[in-house]
């Protein structure tokens, strides 16, 4: 009953009065600071991203469709990534998971080959922190679900050697990968012309000898790949149908195939 | 110690603002004298379902698949109920218990089995391939015509099994990128009160907490409607729907 007399009333106010303050200004310091982040991200994504990728990140920017020809007369088409549906290929984590504010960062950074996506070699670390967190903000994805394990790659000392680049062989052909691919790697496999991707858009499998993987070269990234698949295009996760040790054989094989004898191409 | 009561009741007012403001979660409560919702979902008229047909290059396949196959796109009996209608209460805030119930798609004889079916959030996607030939299966939530990948995942080998949880909520559109006339639905549902028609187009849902909710409608063929229709407890609302040409 003594609730509401006077003192205990100022005392329970004096007492939330210093108690809460530092917990709203911690929280309130978190958001100016997020805030910032975004402001600097849109500031660039605005002047450099934005031509192609759009104002609202669904890829309908100035620039739609950007077409190449491959030595052997094949015609890539390439559309400006729509960032609405918060569907990634480049991920350190599983298929269907979102990739990481460090994967986005790594794409950004280093641009994707074949693709027209140019690196930004002159980006600020909270430039760069910032655009990745921007993108972020095109796909509701990022609010609702949390982030999955990461993904590491350890190459061992095998790969490339040439009993893991046979054992490799045998991982191609048992996957099926000529299916899409093709016997010799060219990507003219039988299924090769079927395949379309989330947006409904025709796509081609990769053609070993046509250039840089867009993710990169290395036997890290090529192991990447395998594991967590490229979401949104035809390439599936094997992470669950193949051992570590027959996914990095069949990284030999295909650095064979690209003519990479053990490592190299661009570091992504 | 009054003004400690006081303090408490005050910040506890204060606090779940911002604690709960994030996401929304359904909630699982005892539902004592619920309502269900029954119906039947048919079609105007006798729709043909059509032939679907088997495009390969390989051979072991040609063999394996034929060359033509049952849609079973428009399955309706003799009295117009449609078959494989997926029915599902939208935002529904609270209720019963989500049945542990994981859900087996299997890549069997160049198509995926069930054709339509219900995943629940926090069960398992099992994902099987009887065939001896490469299957991928891929999800991905429909959106307008595209899709976004929930899963794509390689099972190149017979007798192959992946399970993978149920994460993202939706309708799910499931295909194989190296046969492209396979297909499946899946709706990927985060409340229990789903159902997919019978042959006669008869679905039931029950142990609904009385009040008024939005409910999808939807089929492959002829698409999709809301409907609002309101729940008291005790009681069997009924909720029909005739779909007319597709």
């Amino acid at each position: 009953m003594n609730l509401f007399r006077p003192w205990a009333l100022f005392s329970a106010l004096a007492l939330f009065v210093l108690l809460m303050p530092p917990f709203a200004v911690a929280q309130d310091d978190e958001d100016a600071a997020y805030e910032a982040l975004i402001k600097k991200g849109k500031q660039y994504y605005d002047i450099n991203c934005r031509i192609c990728h759009g104002a609202k990140g669904d890829g309908k920017g100035f620039v739609d469709v950007i077409r190449y020809a491959e030595k052997n007369g094949r015609v890539i088409e390439t559309f400006p990534r729509d960032f609405t549906f918060g569907v990634y290929k480049f991920r350190a984590a599983s298929t269907g998971c979102l990739p990481s504010p460090e994967d986005l960062q790594r794409t950004i950074k280093t641009g994707i080959d074949r693709s027209f996506m140019p690196p930004q070699e002159k980006i600020s670390d909270e430039e760069l922190r910032g655009v990745a967190e921007y993108v972020m903000t095109f796909s509701a994805r990022f609010e609702e679900e949390d982030l999955c394990d990461v993904i590491t790659a350890a190459k061992p000392d095998y790969v490339g050697s040439d009993k893991s680049i046979k054992k490799g062989i045998e991982v191609y052909k048992r996957m099926k990968c000529f299916e899409c691919h093709g016997d010799d790697g060219k990507g003219n496999g039988p299924k090769a012309n079927e395949i379309v991707d989330d947006w409904g858009k025709k796509i081609l499998p990769f053609n070993f000898v046509a250039g840089n993987l867009k993710r990169g070269s290395s036997a890290e990234n090529i192991y990447m790949t395998f594991t967590t698949g490229l979401d949104g295009s035809g390439m599936p996760s094997y992470e669950d149908s193949l051992t570590e040790e027959e996914r990095w054989n069949l990284v030999s094989f295909t650095l064979k195939l690209m003519g990479l004898t053990e490592e190299g191409g661009k570091e992504h | 110690m009054k003004r400690w009561l006081l303090l408490v009741l005050i910040i506890t007012l204060i606090l779940p603002a911002s604690a709960f403001a994030k996401r929304k979660k359904y909630e699982v409560v005892d539902v004592e004298n619920g309502g269900s919702i029954v119906g039947t979902i048919k079609a105007a008229e006798m729709v043909a379902d059509p032939m679907g047909k088997i495009e390969t290059e390989v051979p072991e396949e040609t063999k394996l698949c034929g060359g033509e196959f049952k849609m079973n796109k428009y399955i309706i009996s003799a009295d117009l109920g449609v078959k494989n209608v997926i029915v599902a209460l939208k935002k529904v805030a609270k209720g019963k218990a989500m049945p542990k119930q994981d859900l087996t798609l299997d890549n069997k004889d160049c198509q995926f089995h069930p054709l339509v079916s219900i995943a629940y959030k926090g069960s398992q996607f099992v994902i099987h391939n009887s065939d001896p030939i490469f299957h991928n299966t891929s999800l991905g939530l429909m959106m307008k015509g595209k899709r976004s990948t929930v899963y794509n995942l390689a099972l190149p080998i017979q007798n192959t099994t992946i399970k993978k949880p149920v994460r993202r909520t939706g309708m799910i559109s499931v295909k194989c990128d190296s046969h492209k006339w396979m297909r499946a639905y899946v709706y990927a549902a985060k409340n229990p009160y789903v159902a997919v028609t019978d042959k006669n187009g008869k679905f039931e849902i029950t142990d609904i907490l009385p009040g008024t909710y939005k409910v999808m409608v939807w089929h492959e063929g002829f698409g999709e409607v809301d409907k609002t229709v309101e729940v008291k407890a005790g009681q069997a609302t009924t909720m029909d729907h005739t779909f007319t040409k597709p």
